[in-house]
């Protein structure tokens, strides 16, 4: 009797002991969510923060970003690492990475699922930026606070690949440390980009009384000059690479605001914005969008270009004297206009917190309508904005810490 | 004259019954020797108590039946019972698991008793089985913490480290960056980091450098591991969250234990351990010196990168991965004294050096970047019975701890590619930059520690003690970086106080059943300077403080409901406080909170645990335990996408619900068989995030509330097998085999919930095979072993793709006496 209740012991155990397999049956989570495929399809990059404070981006396909919730549970590119994103043509590139500085391109393949192309590439320090140029290649920037040398490289879009690089000292640009990069574009035979003195420990900004462009050749990526100007402050700010914008004739805009909100501990000049004129490499003397007279001292650090010398704008509503620091907020959207000097608010749109990143990225122009995703309470929006009559509707929540990207495909 | 025709002198051999007693098989031995001292103006019995199989016994409780005095033995089985009338006593010893002992003690005016006792397993007579002896681990394993006790015994002869011993243990997991030397992640059930804390014979090692990693510290100078599981016992003093672990080096007072190994990838281990003590001065000196040399250069499958684009993937050797480290650990004093049973003097002194191959991932690869350590360490250790008053033990361990670290990155301009190519960053017009690799730097942290532990037992009766810890602990780190002397964080150095105390009422309200329980108080107080309105005119720097109090309790029970069946449950509410960093953040990227409170867990275990020996002949342990976790306000890095700024909070929960289960099997001294096998389901709890930028408040939704935390492997086990053949050939020797197989489920890098499941970011399933093969000659004197690992050259990696060494092969030679 006793034996067998042993026996019976033995069993209890073996029961427990695999237990633990067959609780592993049940850890698994199959549950795909069938994702849009079609033409046409938005693709937001979504940002997850996870509890180690690592992010996840995923990029997901959406038919319709107007109504409903929009996530990536149980669906989308997943990238691991922190990413920045940009559309430029048909594909869809990522920067950025775990440990790494990668560029990776994203296009849709013959089903309509999202895959990656070409060959991944690999950098010293993060890209800053990547924006087009006007022979369709993509053009890139290494440019940080704590290294001496800038790299420009122009890369193939569809092997991904490096076509050519050049270096330059950061000491050919300024003899300050710090320089951080702020806007980047490619116009005729040159390659503007701005860039603002931010302490690399402290990130403090204590020279703020010049706007500064470097000027590089195209497509030799050589370094030509800095040019200046002291009616403005430093161009471009913190994250948002929105320093410089390129209109259809290629004048080149470089904005200046100095703004506490994005990363400037001081400001001892007015804000505004400057004009390089098509083909040239100097600031023209006669042109200034002085936010003081357009927009009763208001700010913006994110411009994008619309067409028509019309660009959109997130402003910022708070005075400079005012703001919190790295705040990027409170934001109201608007369109200005470059030549007559004009704002006009989407008055749709609650003010909301900023992102400090990229708006041309995190906000789709489809040439008609603008889809920006605005963070209310505990949730973010969808709001499609027209820009021709400044009014703006309400669509899709997006289930998700932020949106990285915004694009159609 | 040898060691062993000292012991065998008159007196002396009472001191060593732990040899003695192993010829002694049956029931009690009593050697009484009266002492013509005649200097104490009272009796006294002293002694040692023992298991019939030769093993000291700690925590026997001895009274002298009338007095109503009593005590308890010490580690080493040692007790002493002063101030003793004349008369005739009887003299009872009990002890969980054992038949108690009764013995009557005629007691004449200044006499000094010494007893040596020997105390049999408790024999049940159910059928067939019979109760084995117990061993040192096993004792501990029979604690009513929830803990894992591995003796190294059996691995002396491998070439593990103290990492191999702990990857055995259900509910541990260690992942590693790479081979000897790379960085290393402990987790048990979960947990990590500053949640579990690590000591080393009672002394907290968390800052003991990284030369006294896990992976430096080799089998031969431990004795053993235990591993307490979410509930630690209050002699520990801590501020664990999920557990602790103590390594206990080895403590046998008459030595010798030489090895060296050679293996794959110019690996070089050699060990020496010793100890000698005279008996009749009880004078002691104890030894360990360890060596550990490897370059670390086994294959990798890795991305080639040429003018920033990968041109290939292949199979590459490691270049620049060499790892060296030594320890000399040195202890010298008296053992068995009137003034103290141990008062030892210690020194440590240790240093290693570390080629850095690669960053946070295998995609950056580096050339140059070296780390290097040096600590030194003076320990104190002291123990005595009936301190004051009989039936008060005490015993207080204190070190001091000066570690030096380095970091360094000074080439400038160079990069490196897997092949080992080294190219030089030049600008178009010739300039080569000062770039370090990854930042140049050339940082040193200097830390100062001073740590002590002060324990007491009293033991109020046969079933009841009493025991009060009090832990103090005062950590003071500094920083300069040669290459950047203007680095804002290393302005401030940082220092850190923290106290625990703890009090436990252990009772035993029958032979089977025994219950502690127990209060803990933690006190911080961390202090540094810190500058305000940086680039602002009122900028200035302050000193700031931070003072904290928190506290935990818990109890831990066992019941035998049969001898062989033992049952047990505890629970603990303890706190993990926070860091400096995380209350000050440095000035700089990382803002002070001092709002910030300490991280807090609810931990509970339920565990049971069979055991069986048939005929002497086959023996079966059979374990299996629940564990649940309950971690709230974990501390937590706050984010901010618009800016480079973060802080810590107090945001995260987290939930563990896992099972583990281990078998052990034995026939004879012939065949063993083993296994354990952990499933642990970690998921977060946490229902909202923080974020100043994501929307209007800054508060969001947690979107992965709910899901398995990524990054961490949720299912994994290991087996073994051994055979071994005696007195083969020559009397006296042995010749061994074991196998090994590891298994880690795969798990994901990512949430598993989102995203269509990108393969880049799955851990694949894991298996590995190691073989041993051992001979030993003259009854272990002489050891020859030879090993091979990964058999099948399997892919292994822990974290994100960092390649483990695939198949490699060692031998060691090893001498003991």
């Amino acid at each position: 009797m006793k034996r067998f209740k042993n026996i019976k012991l033995i069993a209890l155990f073996a029961v427990l002991f695999g237990g633990s397999l067959l609780l592993n049956s049940c850890g698994d989570n199959d549950n795909p969510v069938d994702e849009y495929t079609g033409d046409d399809a938005y693709v937001l990059s979504l940002a997850y923060q996870g509890t180690d404070g690592n992010f996840t981006y995923y990029s997901v396909q959406f038919e319709d970003v107007m109504s409903g919730k929009l996530s990536a549970l149980g669906q989308g590119f997943d990238q691991l690492g922190y990413f920045t994103y940009n559309q430029i043509g048909d594909k869809i590139y990522s920067t950025g990475g775990m440990g790494t500085n990668n560029i990776i391109g994203l296009e849709k393949d013959a089903n309509g699922n999202l895959q990656e192309i070409g060959g991944v590439s690999s950098f010293d320090n993060s890209l800053n930026d990547v924006v087009e140029t006007e022979g369709n290649k993509l053009l890139s920037v290494e440019m940080s606070s704590t290294s001496d040398v800038v790299t420009l490289h122009i890369i193939d879009p569809e092997t991904v690949t490096i076509n050519s690089s050049n270096s330059t000292a950061v000491s050919n640009l300024t003899d300050l440390t710090g320089t951080s990069f702020s806007g980047m574009v490619q116009s005729g035979n040159y390659v503007f980009v701005s860039f603002y003195i931010s302490d690399p420990a402290t990130y403090a900004t204590n020279h703020t009384d010049v706007a500064q462009v470097a000027v590089f050749s195209y497509p030799e990526l050589e370094f030509v000059k800095v040019i200046e100007d002291t009616r403005t402050g430093p161009i471009g700010g913190f994250g948002t690479n929105s320093g410089l914008t390129k209109d259809e004739s290629g004048n080149v805009y470089a904005l200046s605001h100095s703004n506490p909100a994005n990363g400037y501990s001081q400001f001892t000049n007015d804000a505004g914005i400057l004009r390089i004129n098509s083909g040239d490499t100097e600031f023209d003397e006669n042109y200034l969008f002085d936010f003081d007279a357009v927009t009763d001292g208001k700010t913006t650090a994110h411009l994008v270009y619309l067409g028509n010398g019309k660009v959109f704008a997130e402003m910022n509503m708070q005075d400079r004297s005012e703001q919190a620091t790295w705040s990027d907020s409170p934001l109201k959207p608007a369109v200005l206009d470059l030549q007559n000097k004009t704002i006009n608010y989407i008055e749709d749109v609650p003010e909301h917190a900023g992102l400090g990143r990229k708006l041309a990225a995190s906000a789709l122009y489809d040439g008609t309508s603008i889809y920006l995703c605005v963070p209310e309470d505990v949730s973010i929006y969808v709001y499609k904005i027209d820009p021709s009559n400044y009014t703006a509707t309400k669509g899709a929540e997006v289930e998700a810490n932020f949106v990285a990207g915004f694009f159609k495909l | 004259m040898t060691a062993c025709t000292r012991k065998f002198k008159l007196y002396t051999l009472i001191k060593h019954t732990t040899y003695s007693a192993i010829v002694i098989i049956f029931l009690i031995l009593v050697r009484s020797t009266m002492l013509a001292s005649g200097q104490t103006s009272t009796a006294q019995i002293s002694g040692n108590v023992s298991s019939s199989t030769g093993e000291s016994l700690p925590g026997v409780s001895l009274v002298l039946g009338d007095l109503n005095l009593g005590t308890i033995t010490d580690i080493e089985g040692n007790f002493r019972l002063d101030h003793i009338p004349e008369g005739n006593y009887e003299l009872q010893a009990s002890c969980m698991g054992f038949e108690s002992f009764q013995k009557n003690v005629q007691v004449s005016l200044h006499e000094q008793i010494k007893l040596n006792i020997v105390l049999q397993e408790k024999t049940y007579s159910i059928n067939d089985v019979v109760v084995s002896g117990k061993s040192a681990t096993r004792r501990v394993i029979e604690q009513a913490y929830q803990v894992s006790s591995v003796s190294a015994k059996d691995m002396f002869n491998s070439t593990a480290d103290a990492k191999a011993v702990m990857n055995r243990i259900s509910g541990v997991r260690i992942q590693e960056d790479g081979g000897l030397g790379s960085n290393i992640d402990f987790t048990l059930n979960g947990f990590s980091g500053d949640q579990v804390k690590f000591f080393m014979d009672g002394i907290p090692m968390d800052n003991f450098g990284s030369s006294l990693g896990l992976g430096d510290l080799p089998v031969n100078m431990i004795e053993q591991v235990d591993v307490y599981k979410g509930v630690v016992p209050v002699w520990l003093g801590t501020d664990a969250l999920g557990g602790a672990v103590n390594i206990i080096t080895n403590r046998k007072n008459d030595y010798l234990d030489a090895s060296y190994s050679i293996g794959s990838f110019n690996t070089h281990r050699a060990s020496l351990n010793g100890a000698y003590t005279n008996p009749e001065t009880g004078f002691t000196v104890r030894g360990n010196f360890f060596y550990n040399y490897s370059d670390n250069n086994y294959d990798v499958l890795a991305e080639i990168v040429e003018n920033n684009t990968i041109v290939d993937t292949a199979e590459v050797e490691r270049f620049h991965d060499r790892y060296r480290s030594g320890t000399i650990k040195l202890e010298t004093g008296y053992i068995n004294k009137k003034y103290a049973d141990n008062l030892l003097l210690g020194i440590m002194a240790s240093a290693n050096d570390k080629e850095v191959q690669h960053g946070a991932t295998m995609h950056t690869v580096y050339g140059g970047i070296m780390r290097n350590s040096q600590s030194l360490i003076p320990t104190l250790r002291y123990s005595k019975k009936n301190l004051l008053a009989d039936g008060l033990d005490v015993s207080l361990y204190s070190a001091l701890n000066f570690s030096e670290s380095q970091v360094i990155d000074t080439l400038r301009g160079v990069r490196y590619n897997w092949l080992g190519e080294r190219t030089i960053s030049e600008t178009s017009d010739g300039q080569v930059s000062n770039n370090g690799e990854f930042f140049r730097t050339f940082t040193t942290l200097n830390e100062e520690e001073f740590t002590s532990q002060l324990n007491a037992g009293y033991a109020l009766s046969t079933r009841s003690s009493l025991a009060f810890n009090y832990a103090f602990n005062y950590f003071h780190r500094k920083a300069f970086d040669t290459e950047n002397p203007d680095n804002i964080d290393n302005r401030f150095p940082k220092s850190m106080t923290k106290q625990v105390l703890g009090l436990a009422y252990k009772f035993d309200p029958n032979p089977k059943w025994s219950m502690t329980l127990f209060g803990k108080l933690f006190f911080l107080k961390a202090k540094t300077s810190k500058e305000f309105d940086f680039a602002l005119e009122t900028q200035r720097t302050e000193a700031i403080e931070n003072s904290q109090q928190n506290w935990g309790y818990g109890f831990a029970s066992t019941y035998f409901v049969l001898p062989q069946l033992q049952l047990k449950t505890s629970y603990e509410h303890t706190s993990r406080m926070p860091m400096p960093l995380e209350i000050f953040g440095n000035g700089l990227f990382v803002d002070a909170n001092p709002d910030l409170g300490p991280e807090q867990s609810d931990n509970f275990n339920i565990g049971t645990e069979y055991r069986l020996n048939l005929n002497q002949q086959h023996r079966l342990a059979i374990g299996s335990s629940f564990v649940y976790r309950e971690a709230d306000d974990l501390i937590y890095t706050v984010v901010t996408v618009s800016s480079p700024k973060t802080h810590y909070d107090n945001l995260n929960k987290t939930r563990v619900l896992g099972v583990e289960g281990n078998f052990q099997y034995n026939w004879k001294e012939l065949f063993h068989l083993g296994a354990n096998v952990t499933f642990q389901d970690i998921t977060d709890q946490a229902e909202l995030i923080y974020n100043e930028s994501y929307t209007g408040t800054g508060w969001q939704k947690n979107f992965h509330h709910g899901f398995r935390l990524p990054n961490k492997p949720y299912f994994f086990g290991n087996a073994n097998a051994g055979l071994t053949l005696h007195e083969l050939k020559q009397p006296g020797s042995s010749l061994s085999l074991n196998y090994f197989f590891n298994f880690v489920e795969q798990y994901f890098l990512t949430w598993a919930e989102m995203g269509s499941t990108n393969d880049k970011y799955v851990i694949p399933r894991q298996i590995s095979h190691d073989m041993e093969v051992g001979y030993s000659f003259q009854n272990g004197k002489y050891n020859l072993s030879a090993e091979c690992r990964n058999i099948f050259d399997t892919r292994l990696y822990d974290k994100y793709y960092l390649q483990k060494p695939g198949r490699s092969f060692s031998i060691k030679l090893r001498y003991t006496i």
